[in-house]
């Protein structure tokens, strides 16, 4: 048996902490700096920034769903094996779908579906959240953390195309004469624009919790 | 699966045939998963798959209204995909006619950053590609990737002379004189040589085998 | 050499207190540069000119921007954000886009220096952080070379200076076309000996009247201003004179090996960015090893792999990131190459 924490019924404004936890105050990327293979490799366009988010999002919520339901049935041993093989049977749905879906998005993320497998934000979460809670708020967490990840590739992807290519979604920004940033859709634009985007969100948060202490001091 | 048990706390049997069962069942739930996606999605994926190609091939043949795929094992010719994924293919074109229009291959080769995936089409009878269309590639972003969209690059490949005497290689931007030669992208030099060595070493190949085969082919046999 | 924070000693010992200060040693560095700027004036025109002083002004702005927003005292009198501008334009094409140029010296500073903490914490030579940037950024741009002493060079700037922002540079081909004084194509030495195994003659290497980047063809001055630096001990000319050597001894055994292919050595010490490279940006203080082995190593290193980079890499020049890659490694060798104190005996480390 896993987990000692309590069961108990959960409330609307407990539930939504869940969901909003990962999507702003835990958020995957920005604050707990996981998962940052698919983070850095495919988020040079928004498309592949958004398909590869919503796959996250579809195997992170599964999984979640699915280990909290055998949750209390899993022996301490062997929980690590059957949370791969959970998640690892999400990726391979996800990538048969995209596969039947677009073969073009497909064909961008390249070996990084499979690598969702790895993520270690999905197993993170799978160990931390989805093994001691029950499946409704498994799968909100699920939801908030993917879509806290998505929202992440999303910045990123915006940042990298709009530079890099000067298109949104393959919309063109700027007419024909703009001069792209190249650097941005090679490997090291995704550091330097995930650097920048981490510094904005420090700035931002060590501004607020200045704020804070102002308050208090002030209290 | 059971190897997953670690052997220090020693396990009662109880214990370990029921983490057996865990997993066996975790690992059936899921390969019926998987087995139920795998089946449903079966169609749509060959349907995608056949249509990028198809949709390749007629851009590489205009006017292409029946498409008849050769496998090639070993020198020989065999009409349809075969069951070797890793044998070339010959893709034929014909018009509404019937008549040949022409052939589309792929051929690969290094470019700068991994492997060029392309299609090209040839002319048996005018004995020239008269189609060139990259499908993967990894060349850098706004210099080498320029293979696949410049106009003046591509315009080389409209009629492109296969001779037995004369290699295809790439020259220097503008410096082209024959017609066996190409331009290359001036600050893209070295993706367009390997775009000249990939089609001269296919052609190379695939030339003999096509005109040995010719009449099967304009039948469509 | 001086200490870079008052307390920090960076050399290893003995010791000895001079009183030179930072903001003395780097003043006189940009008294140094300022002869290849006007060489690079004359060479290119106004363009050049321009490409200066755009420079120059985007690293102190930025400089001082840093400063501020992580309110600090400015640190723009210590002159070394002044050289950091300098070398940048110095390593560009005199035609470079000036937006492109004030991005590039943003990125030098910001992100070369003042990201680790300003002077004395960068891990690299702040200047070429940003040529690097550009490069990778705008690769065509920075390709595109206009010849030297054109036609009407001190009236008119290069079209490409005046881009505007967030556009593509035109194309130079006609332009060349009208001003130029010889067959120049649009290729540096370098680039003709790559591509086209045509190799330059060595006197107008020597002197600089060929086209290649702002400041970077005058071998002869490069090596003056560099004797300047070293005879008042402001630069280690060890380092330098290790680059160049290792250089010329690698370009030589290529050269041996196959002399269809490889240029002469004494084209290999002459041509691009070899010169100020290795006098003026493998010098830096901040970046180099301080052990007296290490900065022979560190020198070899780089002129080996400016050598292995412009011969067997896809690129005709790899000083700039010989440089970076040396800057990157300079950590290590300090620590391989600690002195033996004197009078104690080398003695296996225990654990």
């Amino acid at each position: 048996m896993t987990g000692a924490h309590l069961v108990q019924a959960p409330s609307p404004s407990e539930n939504y902490e869940t969901f909003f936890n990962g999507l702003w105050k835990q958020n995957p990327v920005f604050v707990q700096v996981l998962g940052m293979c698919p983070t850095l490799a495919v988020t040079n366009s928004v498309r592949n920034a958004l398909a590869m988010g919503a796959a996250t999002l579809f195997v992170l919520v599964c999984s979640n769903m699915l280990i909290s339901l055998v949750r209390k049935r899993v022996p301490k041993q062997v929980r690590i094996a059957t949370y791969i093989l959970i998640i690892a049977t999400f990726v391979t749905i996800v990538d048969y779908l995209i596969k039947a879906l677009s073969i073009a998005v497909y064909k961008a993320l390249g070996p990084f579906i499979a690598l969702i497998v790895v993520n270690c934000m999905i197993l993170g979460r799978a160990e931390a959240f989805a093994s001691r809670n029950p499946p409704g708020k498994a799968i909100l967490d699920g939801l908030g953390m993917g879509l806290g990840f998505s929202f992440a590739l999303l910045c990123l992807g915006a940042v990298r195309e709009v530079l890099g290519a000067g298109t949104f979604l393959g919309v063109p920004l700027f007419g024909p004469r703009f001069q792209p940033w190249v650097l941005f859709l090679l490997p090291p634009g995704g550091f330097l624009t995930l650097a920048l985007w981490l510094l904005v969100f420090r700035a931002w948060q060590s501004r607020k919790e200045r704020k804070q202490e102002q308050w208090r001091a002030a209290a | 699966m059971n190897s997953q048990a670690p052997s220090r706390p020693p396990l009662s049997t109880a214990d370990g045939i029921k983490m057996v069962r865990l997993l066996g069942t975790v690992s059936f739930v899921c390969g019926l998963l998987i087995v139920i996606t795998h089946r449903g999605t079966l169609s749509a994926i060959g349907r995608n798959q056949e249509r990028l190609t198809r949709e390749a091939v007629a851009e590489l043949l205009p006017g292409m209204q029946r498409q008849v795929v050769y496998s090639v094992h070993g020198g020989e010719l065999s009409k349809g995909e075969g069951s070797d994924r890793l044998a070339g293919k010959i893709y034929a074109g014909y018009d509404a006619s019937g008549k040949l229009l022409g052939l589309v291959m792929e051929a690969s080769e290094r470019g700068y950053a991994d492997m060029i995936k392309a299609m090209y089409a040839y002319s048996p009878s005018k004995r020239c590609i008269t189609g060139f269309k990259v499908l993967e590639m990894k060349e850098t972003p706004g210099l080498g990737d320029k293979i696949a969209t410049d106009k003046n690059f591509l315009e080389n490949f409209k009629q492109l002379v296969y001779d037995p005497d004369h290699p295809i290689v790439a020259v220097k931007a503008g410096a082209k004189k024959n017609n066996w030669e190409i331009d290359a992208i001036s600050g893209a030099t070295i993706s367009s040589r390997a775009v000249g060595r990939m089609l001269n070493r296919s052609i190379r190949e695939m030339a003999p085998l096509i005109e040995r085969n010719l009449r099967r082919i304009e039948k469509g046999e | 050499m001086p200490p870079l924070a008052p307390e920090i000693e960076l050399r290893t010992s003995p010791h000895f207190h001079s009183n030179r200060s930072v903001e003395m040693i780097m003043r006189n560095v940009v008294y140094a540069l300022l002869p290849l700027c006007a060489f690079s004036v004359w060479n290119f025109g106004l363009s050049a000119l321009a490409l200066i002083l755009v420079s120059v002004l985007s690293c102190l702005v930025t400089e001082h921007l840093f400063c501020w927003l992580s309110r600090r005292k400015s640190s723009l009198g210590d002159w070394s954000v002044t050289i950091t501008g300098i070398l940048l334009a110095l390593t560009l094409p005199p035609g470079f886009p000036l937006w492109m140029v004030a991005v590039g010296g943003f990125v030098s500073v910001g992100l070369g220096k003042m990201a680790f903490g300003g002077l004395g914490f960068n891990v690299f030579n702040p200047a070429l952080v940003g040529r690097a940037f550009l490069q990778a950024c705008f690769p065509t741009a920075i390709t595109a070379y206009s010849p030297a002493l054109a036609k009407n060079r001190f009236t008119e700037f290069i079209p490409t200076t005046f881009t505007p922002p967030f556009l593509q540079p035109p194309p130079l081909a006609d332009w060349i076309e009208r001003v130029r004084v010889d067959a120049f194509s649009g290729a540096t030495p370098l680039m003709q000996q790559k591509f086209d195994k045509v190799t330059a003659d060595w006197q107008p290497l020597f002197f600089g009247t060929v086209s290649g980047s702002a400041g970077e063809t005058p071998a002869l001055l490069i090596l003056l201003c560099g004797a300047y630096l070293a005879a008042r001990n402001f630069m280690d000319w060890r380092i330098a004179f290790s680059m160049l050597a290792s250089a010329f001894v690698s370009g030589a055994a290529f050269h041996f090996l196959n002399p269809a292919v490889y240029p002469h050595p004494w084209f290999v010490l002459l041509s691009g960015g070899l010169m100020l490279g290795a006098v003026f940006m493998a010098t830096d203080m901040v970046a180099s090893p301080v052990t007296p082995t290490g900065v022979w190593i560190y020198g070899a290193l780089m002129g080996l792999i400016t050598v292995v980079i412009r011969n067997l890499g896809g690129l005709p020049e790899g000083v700039m990131y010989a440089i970076l890659l040396g800057n990157a490694v300079s950590p290590l060798i300090d620590n391989l190459t600690q002195p033996r104190v004197y009078g104690v005996h080398p003695r296996r480390r225990t654990a």
